[in-house]
């Protein structure tokens, strides 16, 4: 009881200093990190403002409970991790644990903290603010979506505080890649939050009409102002841990401003009329005229490739599934029928037609764009129209003197593609298959309906036949993919939730997937997960097609801009963006 | 009591009781329609595959989300009928303050835009009427057909590219973005600025059919026998136009200026999300794509309100200017 | 001009144009020629590169050997190239390799021309039949309400309220994600018609009541109801003609703006499903590619909806004008 009220009264004390400082933090109370963290990179000028298109207004400031892009874009910006991924190597790296030890068997981690960091209100950052962001993380009460993540085989791992600068890390059973659990759970201000979280009010904390000061991280930025709708300016954090080779503090620009431009549309046109300076996302139709009219611009396209994303067809192959579906499954359950499909489709025609070119065909689930796990070996057969009907013969169908595909009793062969409405690309994929199946002879309807709608089906009432989805990778790793790929997993999608595997590659899946789970061999590890892959560009569950590229757009002139595939595109490295001199501005 | 005033106090009452009356039938059948469609607040969070499925049950428990239909749109009316409009699931917070700034913000372009287009509308509608014997009336009205026949997403894309490639107006925002707080003379400039594309947006979509109306109702007034016996008169042309003409067609005119104001908030919600307006508009598109559904209903039932109030300032204003139409 | 012939004739060319569709079209709306997408309009020669002026039109085009060559143009011919079902006869068409695309083509290389024909079917269908559903209802509704006023006035007032407040794509998007995935043309083209016209019917409403309220309380209205006219004699010979002028402009507005309203339906898949083309889907599909005059050729269908509205609004016109004529000298 008493040290409940001394720790009131300390995190009361905390608060008054933290608001009155302000100003202060910067001239006075800035003695610097005694360690920080120096980052590759051009060295640039300090100052400037950089404005970046934003779809949405963050829902949030809470990094807890963020579900959203939109709000983890601007949250990132203003929060740090214990061991980060980088996004442009894919590889862990220090972030505020400068150091890390594992014990041999992997069961146990020792971090060794960055000493004198400060939050963005001054506040020092110590060991009893890890162990808090970590009990808050997984309060089942305050329903993080990232709890789960930090589960594994069901129980949570623990974390304990050895002194101020030293933290250990318990698992409960062996996993691989393990450091990686620690990118994106934000080390939290125990002084300004742990009183919240013992009301049970942590999930409503830091909503967006927080006042600024109240929000306090160890990211590169801290808020400076919100318009709701409108705009989100944050401002230089001047106690953040990082500097530049030339030992500059970090971050160069002094505002970072996501304006809330709803319609990609407008985003295009306002970046060509120099309001806006940075596109985290375009789309290819968007980047074929952008791409076109570039010379005239003042800003520069980046394709960068593959990203993570992939665009695949499945086919409904729930049991028990709705009658009208049952009649066609036995196509469905027959992996001659998926890859004759798979063969039919002119995936060339896909990318130019519905990427413009800016998008890569695919015939595994790991795109190219991760490029430490995807299996390079995989066969990548050209589309064939008599090899898919040599495939169909040998199950038993017919093309009749129509032309009209036939099952073994005689039904004509037609299924619909359950597709997200409003996306052109996809709509515009689903008409493309649906030309190239009518061409074997096989009619398909196209049913578009919103994303939401689209997901019930799949994954609550199995009431569709096949369907046209994509998938968005937030790490390169296999782990966050278990759950499609166990059969057991919530979003093994074909067949959701299953308790016995069905086939004996899904078996085969279920061991391979919880094998690689608990091996620690980097190498062995990744043979595992090749073979995955190689079931399934196999038995096709689901029809690989492309990975649309990801395509970024800038002002000219910024340093340091080097976008990445992964998550936060271009806003990884916010904090070492900088304005050229030639382009100075603002 | 006067019976007059007696009678306006009825007429007032039996106009709150249906209102009150079609909020509760079209909040009931939006919420009715948001919770039966397959998916929820957490549908696409389903995907998410950090996400377990009891984590997710957990939070449709914890939002009241598998509580009965009945329940949960019973709980949302007594919120609503105490002045707050529940709670974001999205913004996990009361939706009152998250719609009142944007709803002012709508208001003020959808005020804008009704007093610009009808300050149009009526000049250009009698004009065109006058002049519909000569090809430059006829070229005005077949305009405001073409216009009516163009996709009013067309129109205000076209609009923001004409701003973005003349570089004179700002296409978008409510004031200049990035930028330090502006006062005084120079904010209420920079504010006109800035509402200009979106005011005109609003004016080239919602006046076309308008101008159309006024002039056909301008046409049968000025055939009407009490017109034409004004001509007889010898009263001349230009006063009948004006006074005569304008006061026969006045009770169709009436209809549409509620009708407008109506057309003109739902246009505004297009608008606002191509040209960055921090209206309504955005936050509803959001909050239909991500299924927030005290959020939509808090949105429908403002703009039903809105269009109550002007069906029921025509209604009245109806009665006032033509006093042979009963109560 | 006056005698609204001209566009009465037009409006008639427009619909006969689309309804000879198999015949005018040189290509199978659905046929992706996908070595062209978004291709310009074909241009068609008359004078070749020696300065030489042929009568029969003919279009270049690369032939197997890579080297440009002249296809004629051929008339009245039998279809062929990627038209699966050559079962009819063709206005003009050319031999492949060549193509003939009168207004380009889309991103997965459909011929527009021919899907502006084939579209046109669907679109200038539903948005007059929705148009003529929804003034139906509405002028009939007014009427009475306008006429009887009191509590059937308030009744249909209030069911107008409702009508007009209900934001209808949102409901109808939720009903549509619950109804079965796959829909015929047929049908989805009725459910159009249907949904247009019942969402549609309140705004004429109102101003017909508007009008007729009025009307039923001047002099000589009241007169001859008071002198034992009954008062569907009333309705008929009084109120109706005040209520046509109405409804006339209310079918010239609304007709394009439902013929526009299918976009939006298409565009949530509430409407025809691909492959087959409306007018709405078009549009739908040029507001989603990214808006350039370097594919100005998309924009064919909304030019094409401004054409046939202005052909409409002078149409209306002119019957407009007739009306109030014999007005004049009954």
């Amino acid at each position: 009881m008493r040290r409940w009220a001394l720790a009131f009264a300390f995190a009361v004390t905390a608060v008054a200093a933290g608001s009155a400082a302000g100003i202060r933090a910067v001239v006075v109370q800035s003695p610097g990190t005694a360690d920080p963290m120096i980052v590759d990179g051009d060295v640039g000028r300090s100052g400037g403002a950089l404005v970046i298109a934003a779809r949405t207004e963050p829902k949030t400031f809470n990094p807890i409970v963020a579900l959203d892009a939109p709000s983890r874009d601007v949250i990132w910006r203003m929060h740090a991790d214990l061991i980060h991924i980088n996004r442009e190597t894919q590889r862990t790296e220090p972030a505020l644990a400068r150091s890390w030890t594992v014990s041999g068997d992997g069961l146990h981690y020792v971090l060794h903290l960055r000493r004198g960091v400060r939050f963005s209100d001054g506040h020092p950052f110590d060991a009893d603010d890890v162990v808090f962001s970590f009990a808050a993380y997984l309060d089942e009460r305050v329903h993080s979506p990232q709890r789960d993540l930090l589960l594994i085989d069901g129980r949570p791992i623990a974390v304990r505080k050895i002194d101020s600068e030293t933290i250990g890390v318990d698992l409960p059973a062996p996993y691989a890649g393990a450091e990686r659990l620690f990118d994106s759970v934000a080390m939290l201000p125990r002084h300004r939050l742990e009183a919240v979280w013992k009301a049970g009010a942590l999930g409503d904390a830091w909503g967006i009409s927080t006042p600024a000061d109240d929000l306090v991280g160890l990211g590169p930025f801290r808020l400076e102002r919100f318009r709701p709708g409108e705009e989100i300016a944050l401002a230089r954090n001047p106690d953040y841990w990082k500097q530049d080779r030339a030992h500059n503090r970090l971050p160069y620009l002094t505002r970072l401003t996501f304006a809330v431009v709803p319609s990609e549309e407008a985003q295009v046109i306002r970046l060509r009329a120099g309001e806006l300076d940075v596109l985290n996302r375009v789309s290819s139709q968007h980047a074929t005229t952008l791409d076109r009219d570039q010379a005239n611009g003042p800003y520069e396209l980046r394709d960068l490739g593959p990203g993570l994303e992939y665009h695949f067809l499945f086919f409904n192959q729930n049991d028990p599934a709705p009658a009208a579906v049952r009649a066609k499954q036995a196509w469905f359950a027959d992996e001659r029928f998926r890859r004759a499909i798979s063969l039919a489709i002119d995936r060339a025609s896909l990318v130019g037609l519905a990427y413009r070119g800016r998008a890569t065909p695919i015939w595994g689930h790991v795109t190219p764009g991760n490029r430490l796990w995807a299996n390079t070996a995989i066969a990548h057969p050209p589309p064939s129209r008599p090899a898919a009907l040599a495939l169909l013969r040998d199950a038993g169908f017919k093309q009749n003197s129509a032309g009209t595909l036939t099952d073994a009793h005689g039904n004509a062969v037609s299924f619909s593609i359950l597709v997200a409405a409003g996306n052109a690309a996809l709509t515009d994929m689903a008409a493309i298959i649906q030309e190239d199946l009518r061409r074997l002879g096989v009619s398909v309807q196209i049913a578009a309906l919103d994303f939401n709608a689209v997901l019930a089906r799949v994954l609550e009432s199995h009431d569709y036949e096949a369907c046209l989805l994509r998938l968005v990778d937030g790490d390169v790793d296999p782990n966050p993919e278990m759950n499609v790929w166990l059969s057991s997993g919530p979003t093994h999608l074909w067949r959701p939730a299953q308790t016995t595997p069905a086939t004996a590659w899904e078996a085969e899946i279920d061991r391979l997937m919880r094998q690689q789970m608990t091996t620690l061999d980097a190498g062995a590890r990744k043979r595992l997960y090749d073979r995955v892959q190689t079931i399934v560009a196999e038995k096709l569950p689901l029809v690989p097609l492309v990975s649309p590229n990801i395509i970024v757009a800038a002002k000219r002139g910024l340093g340091n801009f080097r976008p990445a595939v992964l998550d936060h595109y271009t806003l990884w490295n916010a904090e070492q963006l900088f304005w050229r001199a030639t382009e100075a501005r603002r | 009591m006067s019976a007059r005033s007696a009678a306006l106090r009825s007429l007032f009452i039996r106009h709150v009781v249906r209102a009150g009356a079609v909020l509760v039938v079209v909040s009931w059948l939006v919420f009715a329609a948001t919770a039966l469609a397959p998916g929820d607040a957490f549908g696409e969070a389903r995907l998410e595959r950090t996400l377990s499925p009891d984590a997710i049950a957990a939070l449709r428990h914890a939002e009241g989300l598998d509580r009965p239909l009945l329940v949960r749109y019973a709980r949302w009316l007594q919120s609503a009928a105490h002045g707050d409009f529940g709670r974001s699931i999205a913004y996990r917070a009361p939706i009152a303050p998250l719609v009142a700034q944007r709803a002012v913000n709508s208001l003020l372009l959808v005020a804008a835009a009704l007093i610009v287009t009808w300050t149009i509308v009526l000049p250009l509608g009698v004009w065109t009427a006058a002049r519909d014997r000569s090809t430059d009336g006829r070229i005005v009205a077949a305009g405001a057909t073409a216009l009516i026949a163009v996709p009013d997403l067309l129109i205000a894309i076209v609009l923001v590219l004409v701003a973005a490639r003349s570089g004179v107006l700002p296409t978008g925002g409510l004031r200049a973005a990035g930028g330090a707080d502006a006062a005084g003379f120079a904010a209420i400039a920079d504010r006109i600025r800035h509402s200009f594309l979106p005011v005109l947006a609003l004016t080239l979509i919602a006046a076309p059919p308008l101008v159309r109306h006024v002039r056909a109702s301008l046409l049968d007034a000025l055939a009407s026998p009490y017109v034409l016996a004004a001509a007889a008169r010898g009263i001349p042309y230009r006063r009948r136009l004006w006074r005569s003409a304008l006061r026969a067609a006045a009770n169709p005119l009436v209809s549409l200026f509620g009708l407008s104001f109506a057309a003109l908030f739902s246009a505004s919600m297009m608008v606002e999300v191509v040209m960055s307006w921090p209206g309504l508009g955005p936050l509803l598109l959001d909050a239909v794509r991500t299924r927030d559904e005290q959020v939509i209903l808090a949105g429908v039932v403002l703009a039903t309100a809105l269009l109550l109030v002007g069906n029921s300032c025509a209604d009245l204003l109806l009665r006032s200017i033509d006093p042979r139409i009963s109560a | 001009m006056t005698s609204g012939l001209g566009p009465a004739i037009g409006v008639a060319a427009a619909y006969l144009a689309v309804l000879s569709a198999p015949v005018v079209a040189p290509y199978d709306p659905t046929a992706q020629h996908r070595e062209h997408p978004l291709a310009p309009p074909t241009g068609i020669h008359v004078v070749d590169r020696e300065g030489r002026v042929h009568l029969r039109p003919f279009v270049l085009a690369n032939g197997a050997d890579g080297a440009a060559r002249a296809y004629p143009v051929r008339f009245f011919t039998r279809a062929s190239g990627d038209v699966e079902a050559p079962s009819s006869v063709r206005l003009f068409a050319v031999d492949p390799p060549a193509a003939i695309f009168l207004f380009g083509t889309d991103t997965l290389g459909r011929d527009q021309f021919s899907r502006l024909l084939y579209g046109g079917r669907i679109s200038l269908g539903a948005g007059l039949l929705a148009a003529a559903c929804a003034l139906t209802i509405g002028v009939l509704c007014g009427c009475v309400a306008g006429f009887f006023g009191g509590w059937v006035d308030t009744a249909i007032m209030g069911a107008s309220d409702i009508f007009m407040a209900l934001p209808w794509l949102y409901l109808l998007l939720a009903i549509r994600a619950a109804l079965p995935l796959t829909v015929d043309p047929g049908r989805a083209l009725l459910a159009i018609v249907l949904v247009i016209g019942i969402a549609g019917w309140a705004r004429p409403a109102r101003l017909v009541r508007g009008v007729v309220s009025s009307v039923r309380s001047r002099d000589f209205v009241a007169a001859a109801a008071a002198a034992g006219a009954s008062p569907a004699r009333v309705l008929r010979s009084h109120v109706a003609p005040e209520a046509f002028s109405v409804a006339l402009t209310q079918a010239s507005i609304l007709i394009p703006q439902y013929t526009l309203a299918e976009i939006t339906l298409s565009f949530f898949g509430i409407g025809i499903g691909e492959p087959t083309p409306s007018w709405g889907t078009m549009i739908g599909a040029m507001l989603r590619q990214e808006l350039s005059v370097a594919h100005w050729w998309l924009a064919a269908p909304a030019a094409a909806l401004v054409g046939v509205s202005l052909l409409y609004h002078a149409t209306a016109d002119a019957l407009h004008r007739r009306a109030l004529t014999m007005g004049v000298t009954r």
